[in-house]
């Protein structure tokens, strides 16, 4: 016993010892800065002048353009699109120079340009674009091109020729994504060494670790002024901070925590305004009525009423919300789009506490007991507010929303963090917080179109279902342009008297978009750069060609 | 003043543990939910006389954190020893009293058991389990007997062959009046001995399982959830997140552990010198 009893000593002790060393050092670093290599050394930035180390979450298990697409993916750093997007989201040339609608909308041909190469020297063919288009049509991948009819070779032997079953207002912007695959090469490991057309080639890769850039040769584009890129994983804020700290990285993700609290020599915080929207997401039909597509029982009895979602919308300052949970790096949030052109701006609300009382009263949620929780026929007003745990902003502007709605009308929402999995078996039953942010606006066609009811993917885990904004919806994406969409696209989001916003049937309580934060180290030039859709990381690089060093 | 001899001195440092370990116990149970509700006009403040844990970055106060995290370990590690030191007491027995073949299988058994790392077997039965508090608490139960069920064994085997226990047969005692005389007495302090001193085991191996994210949910205020959220915030210097709640959970295991060591000396003087 004394002899296991004195280990336990040594053991607790040793374990104190390395708390205080480890506080001493963290402490000292973090009042003062003193130790020699946190400030990065001269010759770190010197001679690399083309050359930049980029900190960055989530390096992919493989680069397959027919698998994956998107502004926000690898897409348009190694593979050529037929069109891109500019940092206004208007549709520019990339690899078809120009392109031509019909008038009836379902032709789209598109003329490639003539001096474009894979890496591997061979020209980008009209065969190599019907290639890739037919392989996504053909295979089950997340890319939805089932639009399409068709696709052949123009008889100029330059061009591709789409028709699609349809017309669909969002269709160039889809074709902004897909990335043109070479038909000689593509096959079994393509996605572990791939080719393209884009600004660069990968030129290192190792899974889950790191990949190498560098820039392509024989671009036909301007030629990027950052020759070679190394991304290395990095996924938690300490260690994306410690990063920069030591110098090792020029630009890395923070988060509004550990910028609002630290400030790097040698580095400037680069703070990106984004569509990167966070709300709560909540069922509006009662329970018991029925099951997802996986048998997940679907309903909320508390949350089905409009005039009590309504209220927690109105009863919410999200100015408040950005300064309390995000350190101020957060805007006001209305809608899954804020400031993209097919935006409403009418869905902005002013924060309303009394109209947010009055909804209550008149449905009839009072407080019988005295607790300060609302009630209605036995039922609290207390529903569960579900995040993915581990996720701290989200957990944050949770929790600040609940503490103002409580305050302020007597709903409580309990905050809980939980894995993805299993929120998912709940989302349909349950409000949760969630976060969108799209550069294309068919995403709100999936958001909130009542066939995206009960499939148990992220879309529509509300079960929302409105003739009215169906309608706007159908009529947005069978638009022939995307100006002529926007105007539907607008009043699916409120038309004056009923809508997807806060405004009018309110399934989602839209709080902030939360900015991009990246420590980035001065003399670095990002470009310009498109409005940040979700997901911080390759949203920053989408446009790497454009970065310099100054 | 007459000078108190070891055993009462012992008496009173085992109780006046014990009432600490009680009140941690109690306050964390009593502490409403609502304490540790997020007030974000109090986020990241280092320790103050208001908050002497400081307050993390949702601006819930640690202290009240930290109690209710080491109050929900006990509770675990009183479920998980307990149902460990039953399975122990069990497999004890049934080795000792079935001797041959059956002492064989079991001794094989513990030592296969006792061949796997058993962090390893903990998160493979808690994942197995679907994680939760339920799959933790199933994953330290199951692998902590070992040591304690051997003890056992070889504690009746000892008392089996005891010059007293041939004795009393002689005497034309009953089985049942042996084992109850006989045995049992010398039995039970070793089996509560084991019991506690299983308890700061089940402690660590709930804190660092949840801390690896394999043991209670994140929601729950346990250990092993606040130091894995305080990791993220070394770096900017909240050190105060980390050590305070890590030096309580360590204090707390030193305390169990030496209310183990009282117990034993309270109960067998001769054996456990102090």
């Amino acid at each position: 016993m004394k002899k296991s009893s004195l280990k336990t000593i040594i053991a607790a002790l040793l374990a104190a010892a390395l708390l205080c060393a480890l506080a001493a050092a963290c402490g000292g670093d973090a009042a003062s800065n003193t130790d020699p290599s946190a400030t990065p050394t001269p010759t770190d930035s010197v001679g690399k002048k083309d050359e930049v180390i980029i900190g960055f979450p989530g390096i992919p298990s493989g680069f397959d353009p027919l698998v994956t697409a998107g502004h926000g993916s690898y897409v348009p750093l190694l593979f050529s699109t037929l069109v891109a997007l500019d940092a206004d989201v208007n549709v520019i040339p990339d690899l078809a120079e120009s392109y031509e609608v019909s008038e009836d909308a379902l032709t789209y041909t598109f003329k490639l340009r003539s001096d474009a190469r894979f890496t591997d020297g061979e020209p980008v063919k009209v065969s190599d674009v019907l290639f890739s288009l037919q392989t996504i049509m053909e295979t089950a991948s997340e890319i939805d091109l089932s639009v399409i009819d068709s696709v052949a070779a123009g008889a100029e032997g330059d061009t591709v020729i789409i028709t699609l079953k349809h017309p669909q207002s969002t269709f160039i912007l889809t074709m902004s994504g897909i990335g043109i695959a070479p038909e000689h090469l593509y096959g079994a490991g393509f996605a572990q060494s791939p080719v393209g057309s884009g600004p660069y080639k990968l030129a290192q890769y190792d899974v889950d670790q790191q990949m190498i850039l560098e820039a392509n040769e024989g671009y036909y584009g301007k030629a990027p002024g950052i020759r070679r890129a190394v991304f290395i994983n990095m996924s938690g804020e300490d260690q994306q901070l410690i990063a920069a700290r030591s110098g090792q990285v020029d630009i890395t993700l923070t988060s509004a925590t550990i910028a609002a609290v630290n400030t790097i020599d040698g580095y400037n915080l680069l703070v990106e305004k984004t569509v990167d929207n966070m709300g709560i997401v909540m069922p509006t039909i009662p329970a018991g009525s029925g099951t997802s597509s996986l048998g997940n029982p679907m309903g909320n009895d508390v949350t089905c009423d409009v005039n009590l979602r309504k209220a927690i919308a109105y009863a919410i300052d999200r100015e408040r919300l950005c300064d309390e949970a995000l350190s101020g790096y957060a805007a006001p949030a209305y809608s899954e789009n804020d400031g993209m052109p097919w935006w409403n701006p009418e869905s902005v609300i002013e924060m309303d506490v009394d109209y947010a009382i009055s909804l209550l009263e008149a449905a009839g949620w009072t407080d019988t007991d005295g607790d300060g929780i609302r009630d209605k026929d036995g039922i609290k007003a207390s529903v569960p507010v579900y995040y993915f745990a581990g996720d701290s902003a989200r957990q944050a502007v949770a929790m600040s929303a609940a503490n103002q709605v409580k305050e302020n009308i007597g709903v409580e929402l309990l905050v809980e963090g939980m894995g993805e999995g299993d929120i998912m078996a709940i989302m349909v039953a349950q409000p949760m917080i969630l976060a969108w942010g799209s550069a294309n606006p068919i995403t709100s066609y999936y958001l909130y179109h009542s066939s995206s009811v009960g499939r148990d993917d992220w879309y529509n885990p509300e079960s929302f279902a409105s003739a009215a904004v169906d309608g706007y919806l159908e009529a947005a994406l069978g638009a022939k342009t995307i100006e002529d969409a926007i105007p539907f696209w607008q009043k699916a989001q409120w038309d004056g008297e009923t809508g997807t916003s806060m405004r009018g049937e309110c399934p989602y309580i839209f709080l902030v978009n939360k900015d991009h934060l990246y420590f980035r180290r001065d003399g670095l030039n990002t470009g310009d750069q498109m409005i940040h859709a979700h997901g911080a990381s390759w949203t920053l690089v989408a446009n790497l060609k454009d970065w310099i060093w100054e | 003043m007459k000078k108190l001899n070891r055993r009462t001195a012992a008496a009173i440092i085992a109780a006046a543990i014990l009432a600490v370990i009680l009140a941690i116990y109690i306050g964390g149970a009593l502490l409403p939910a609502a304490a540790i509700d997020a007030d974000f006009s109090q986020k990241g403040l280092p320790p103050s006389p208001g908050h002497i844990f400081g307050t993390d970055f949702l601006g819930r106060d640690m202290f009240v954190r930290t109690i209710k995290g080491l109050s929900l370990s006990l509770t675990v590690g009183a479920v998980a020893s307990a149902i460990s030191a039953v399975i122990a007491l069990a497999v004890g027995l049934t080795a000792a009293l079935g001797r041959g073949i059956v002492d064989h299988a079991v001794n094989w058994f513990i030592d296969v058991f006792m061949s796997v790392p058993h962090t390893v077997l903990i998160i493979l039965i808690s994942v197995a389990l679907s994680r939760g508090a339920a799959g933790m608490l199933i994953g330290v139960a199951v692998t902590h007997w070992v040591s304690l069920a051997r003890i056992i064994r070889g504690e009746v085997l000892q008392i089996r062959s005891a010059q007293y226990i041939a004795a009393a047969r002689g005497f034309g005692k009953s089985r049942l009046w042996i084992a109850r005389r006989h045995v049992l007495p010398h039995l039970l302090p070793q089996f509560f001995v084991g019991l506690i001193l299983l308890f700061p085991h089940a402690i660590m191996h709930e804190s660092g399982l949840t801390f690896l994210g394999f043991g209670l949910p994140p929601e729950r205020p346990a250990i092993g959830i606040i130091l894995a959220e305080s990791m993220r915030y070394i770096s900017s210097g909240a050190i105060w997140l980390a050590i305070f709640p890590g030096v309580s959970l360590v204090i707390l295991v030193l305390l169990i552990d030496k209310l183990g060591s009282l117990v034993r000396y309270l109960l067998e003087p001769r054996e456990a010198q102090m």
